[in-house]
């Protein structure tokens, strides 16, 4: 236990100082350019779902930044601890990071007077967030490249804009704004296995 | 147009901490060694002189043009640091053709030379290889093809040597001769063997200064008759570490054949033995460091 | 230098992952939007409805621009766009009481109470009305079917000009901190009526004469590709600025003799080139359509709309995003153009979302216009459009030749930030 403490410690102090800053920051930004309080549940929904969503991206995609270089990566991946386990490790923190930062969101907009189901809204947005970050992680794994890992969840995430439901169906991001919950499930579950094929993409490489 | 390079006063900062101190250098043409430990400032001073790091104060001029105008610099400099690769999908021949036009050379100039120049570094039948698929010693060979690729005046390669295998080194260092002979080849290293193999004038810098500089003969002049050796038991070789350097030694048994510096004859069954630079080197680090004698 | 190394870099470019990757989200983005593109017929007499459009009659502007003011001066809390999200605006005491003169000189209302009462009236005179209509309908008794509201309207004070009214609009959208309802183009659009045969007809023919048909299409095929080509680019420049780290070339290059500006100009070039030239394939496909469509009905097309459309509309704009990845990758050799570039996306597609019917491009990155038709919205603002193009236009040649000299300095051994903030990065993150 003590040796995955340090990994995250690690990690938190030396590789996502920077995405945490951009995350609260753009969090921060939210009431200068749109409305945060007194919003009705469906308002809400679209701050939590087409803004604060977001941070998902900021946060998961550069768990795999470290070990860009090769070299480092043959070294990391000789040590006896798992490759993929540093990864997994990393991934949790950022997901508990992830809804640490939500929650303190969805705790403000409460706060402002925002009317919503709050359990069921922030579990709602984190799905997509993880959904959304899965997708960068398993993109960086399959290409190796960073910045796929950011354009795929940003490409996603303008279609679900333009073409909505009827293209994504069972996987729209931003069904809680329509009313419905159900695909918060199926996001969940492809996060899931997003995240999982990221890290076995990126481990199964030896490049 | 002469093929000198000046260094005069240079100092070389990085935010608080100097690394270069007070060098005064003067190159002509020929193997130029630079001898030093790691982080002696070796790659400081080469990264000066090819205009990738600016003066912090002092004057460096390569053929009367100062760096102070990096443009002039770099047409007639080469340089090939230390880690470096190119773009992995590209073919040799790609990536040599995509710097001589970086370099400024014409179409007609890049089909003459790139194959001879792969020639020289044998590596005429690779040509179609992607960078991705080569061996160390076949990046560091395309390396030295691309340095020289626009027939530079002066030629600056770090530590080239480093993870390369005996048979390649010992070309790769003929290799580099071959080029000194009509300009000015400045070598870096921390293996000694390569600059006694290769070079005649040479610069020995630790932390930041240089502590010596002239002919390989003259630096081994100033070791000649404190090199001994000497077939002692391996008791007492903790002994004579403690009073004197030892260069190396080779186990016999329960014996070790040892060598060592000493000031004068320490005990009769020392041998006295020639001077090698490598000999040289420790006895020039060893007073550095405020030895006195051995 | 410069061409050989256009070339070079085309080639290279080709070869990417990452260009092939926005080809593809390009050719899915035409193919979801444009993929069942259909030619609009001309309008036949009789049709039941022509569709509606924005009324330019003062009187109906003002009724119900004023109304709405109203009402919302009545719930004291106010609904603002200002980058497409909505925010509630509930004002202080000041603010309060200026808005409260504005409602009085413009309505001639004296106070909350009294425009409380009118609200109250009109809403109860519609129900009523509705009540009416249910009963002379014969409903089936549940009482559950939607009612429809007409908005409230507000008379004008008499003497009002439209021009003072105008005036103290943009005062309280000024008030409101801007994309209020009291805009001047949210007031435009405020009352709309149907259109009549003869608009419809007025309007197709403004398509088929004006636009000669490939001009509609191209606006509209612009529309959709430059919600994409506004943040496409900045992976293509990002990528290519971080591969010479990655290959570590940097300095192979560093210390060649070419200028940095030739450098990054051959880069931008060819960027800008390999990005236009698969929107240039794509928008052969409604060219095609639109030919068919034209040889049937006897239309002399514009062969080379789409060309001018995609140079003069979106180039700028892949020109500008591109600029920027170029730009901020080399001044700090991470992604972060990503985040910039998606900052700016964000903030000019909710931005523009409220427009985008064209007419009204503003200085929008991804100007809109989501419609085959309104020939006469982008004759009308096609001044404006066009200073928007030319100061993106500007805007990237300026990045790139802040580009150029940030290189220069990165060359000399300066300016190279990564160096100083990750410097130990490298030995800390193998735990």
């Amino acid at each position: 236990m003590e040796r995955y403490l340090q990994i995250e410690k690690i990690n938190l102090k030396y590789n996502i100082p920077l995405h945490i800053l951009i995350s609260v920051l753009m969090l921060l930004a939210s009431p200068l350019l749109l409305g945060v309080a007194n919003l009705g549940a469906q308002d809400t929904a679209k701050v939590l779902e087409m803004y604060a969503a977001l941070i998902g991206i900021v946060l998961l995609p550069p768990v795999f930044l470290p070990e860009q270089d090769h070299d480092i990566r043959d070294l990391v991946y000789t040590k006896y601890v798992n490759g993929a386990l540093v990864y997994l490790v990393r991934i949790l923190g950022n997901v508990l990071l992830l809804a640490l930062l939500l929650g303190v969101y969805v705790g403000m907009l409460k706060y402002q007077g925002c009317e919503f189901p709050v359990i069921k809204y922030f579990f709602g947005t984190l799905a997509e967030m993880l959904f959304m970050g899965g997708l960068g992680l398993c993109f960086y794994g399959l290409c190796d490249n960073l910045v796929i890992g950011y354009m795929a969840p940003i490409v996603y995430y303008i279609a679900a804009m333009g073409s909505g439901q009827k293209l994504l169906k069972m996987f729209y991001p931003f069904s809680m704004m329509l009313g419905s919950y159900k695909e918060k499930g199926v996001l969940a579950w492809g996060a899931v296995a997003l995240i999982g094929a990221g890290v076995w993409l990126r481990c199964r490489r030896k490049g | 147009m002469s093929t000198t390079i000046k260094i005069r006063n240079l100092n070389q900062y990085y935010g608080k901490k100097q690394a270069l101190k007070d060098i005064n250098l003067r190159i002509e043409t020929g193997m130029f060694g630079l001898l030093g430990r790691n982080g002696a400032g070796k790659t400081t001073l080469m990264k000066v002189i090819a205009t990738l790091l600016p003066v912090s104060e002092g004057e460096v001029s390569v053929c009367k043009r100062s760096t102070q105008h990096p443009q002039e610099v770099r047409k007639i400099v080469g340089y090939l640091p230390q880690d470096f690769s190119m773009y992995p999908n590209m073919t040799i021949y790609e990536a040599m053709d995509y710097l001589g036009v970086l370099s400024g050379l014409s179409k007609a100039e890049r089909k003459q030379r790139i194959p001879a120049l792969l020639e020289r570094v044998n590596l005429q039948n690779d040509r179609r290889k992607k960078v991705k698929a080569l061996s160390g010693g076949m990046k560091r060979r395309l390396g030295i093809a691309q340095a020289i690729l626009h027939n530079p005046k002066v030629l600056i390669v770090d530590e080239p040597t480093a993870g390369l295998d005996p048979e390649e080194r010992v070309r790769f260092r003929n290799l580099l001769c071959e080029i000194a002979e009509d300009r000015i080849v400045i070598l870096s290293t921390h293996i000694v063997g390569d600059i006694e193999a290769t070079c005649e004038d040479i610069a020995v810098l630790d932390e930041g200064s240089v502590i010596y500089q002239g002919t390989v003969t003259e630096l081994l002049q100033m070791t000649e008759g404190k090199v001994f050796s000497a077939e002692i038991s391996k008791r007492e070789l903790e002994l004579l570490k403690k009073d004197y350097i030892v260069t190396s030694m080779l186990t016999l048994g329960n014996n070790v054949m040892a060598r060592f510096l000493a000031d004068e004859k320490p005990f009769a069954s020392a041998k006295l033995c020639d001077a090698g630079v490598e000999d040289a080197y420790m006895y020039l680090m060893h007073m550095e460091r405020g030895g006195r004698g051995c | 230098m410069l061409g050989q190394l256009f070339v070079k870099e085309c080639k290279q470019t080709v070869r990417s992952l990452i260009y092939w990757a926005i080809v593809l989200v390009l050719i899915f983005d035409f193919s979801s939007q444009l993929g069942d593109m259909s030619i609009k017929t001309k309008p036949e007499p009789g049709q039941e409805e022509y569709g509606t459009k924005p009324s330019d009659d003062p009187d109906l502007i003002m009724k119900s621009t004023l109304g709405n003011l109203m009402e919302e001066y009545v719930r004291e809390s106010y609904t603002t766009y200002p980058i497409g999200f909505y925010k509630s605006v509930t004002l202080n005491q000041e603010d309060d009481q200026r808005i409260g003169e504005i409602l009085k000189e413009t309505t001639g209302i004296a106070d909350r109470e009294a425009a409380e009462k009118v609200m109250e009236e009109w809403y109860a005179a519609q129900e009523s009305e509705n009540m009416d209509k249910g009963d002379s309908e014969g409903s089936d008794g549940s009482g559950m079917a939607p009612v429809y509201l007409k908005p409230l309207e507000a008379e004008p004070a008499e003497g009002l000009t439209y021009e003072r009214f105008g005036e103290l609009m943009d005062e309280a959208d000024d008030i409101l901190g801007g994309g209020s309802d009291y805009s001047k183009e949210s007031r435009n659009k405020s009352a709309r009526i149907p259109m009549t045969y003869e608009e419809a007809l007025e309007e197709y023919d403004h398509l088929i004469e004006d636009d000669r048909l490939t001009g509609g299409y191209a606006r509209l095929f612009s529309d959709y590709m430059v919600i994409f080509l506004g943040i496409l680019p900045v992976f293509l420049a990002v990528t290519r600025g971080l591969r010479d780290r990655r290959a570590m070339m940097q300095e192979l290059i560093y210390t060649r003799k070419c200028s940095s500006f030739t450098i990054m100009a051959s880069r931008y070039l060819s960027m800008v080139a390999m990005l236009t030239l698969p929107v240039l394939v794509l928008s052969l496909i409604p060219l095609s359509k639109c030919l068919g469509y034209a040889k049937s009905a006897g239309i002399a097309v514009d062969m080379l709309a789409f060309v001018k459309y995609v140079l003069g509309w979106q180039v700028p704009t892949i020109m500008a995003v591109t600029a920027v990845g170029m730009f901020f990758t080399e001044l700090t050799d991470t992604a972060a153009a990503v985040l910039v570039q998606g900052a700016w996306w964000f903030m000019a597609v909710f931005g523009g979302i409220g427009d985008l019917g064209g007419g009204s491009y503003g200085w929008n990155l991804v100007p809109r216009h989501n419609s085959a038709l309104n020939w006469q919205g982008y004759h009308d603002g096609f001044e404006k459009l066009l200073s928007n193009r030319i100061l993106y236009t500007v805007i990237a040649l300026v990045l790139v030749a802040l580009t150029a000299l940030v290189y220069t300095q990165k060359r000399k051994g300066r300016l190279q930030l990564r160096g100083k903030i990750f410097a130990n990065r490298k030995n800390k993150s193998e735990v």
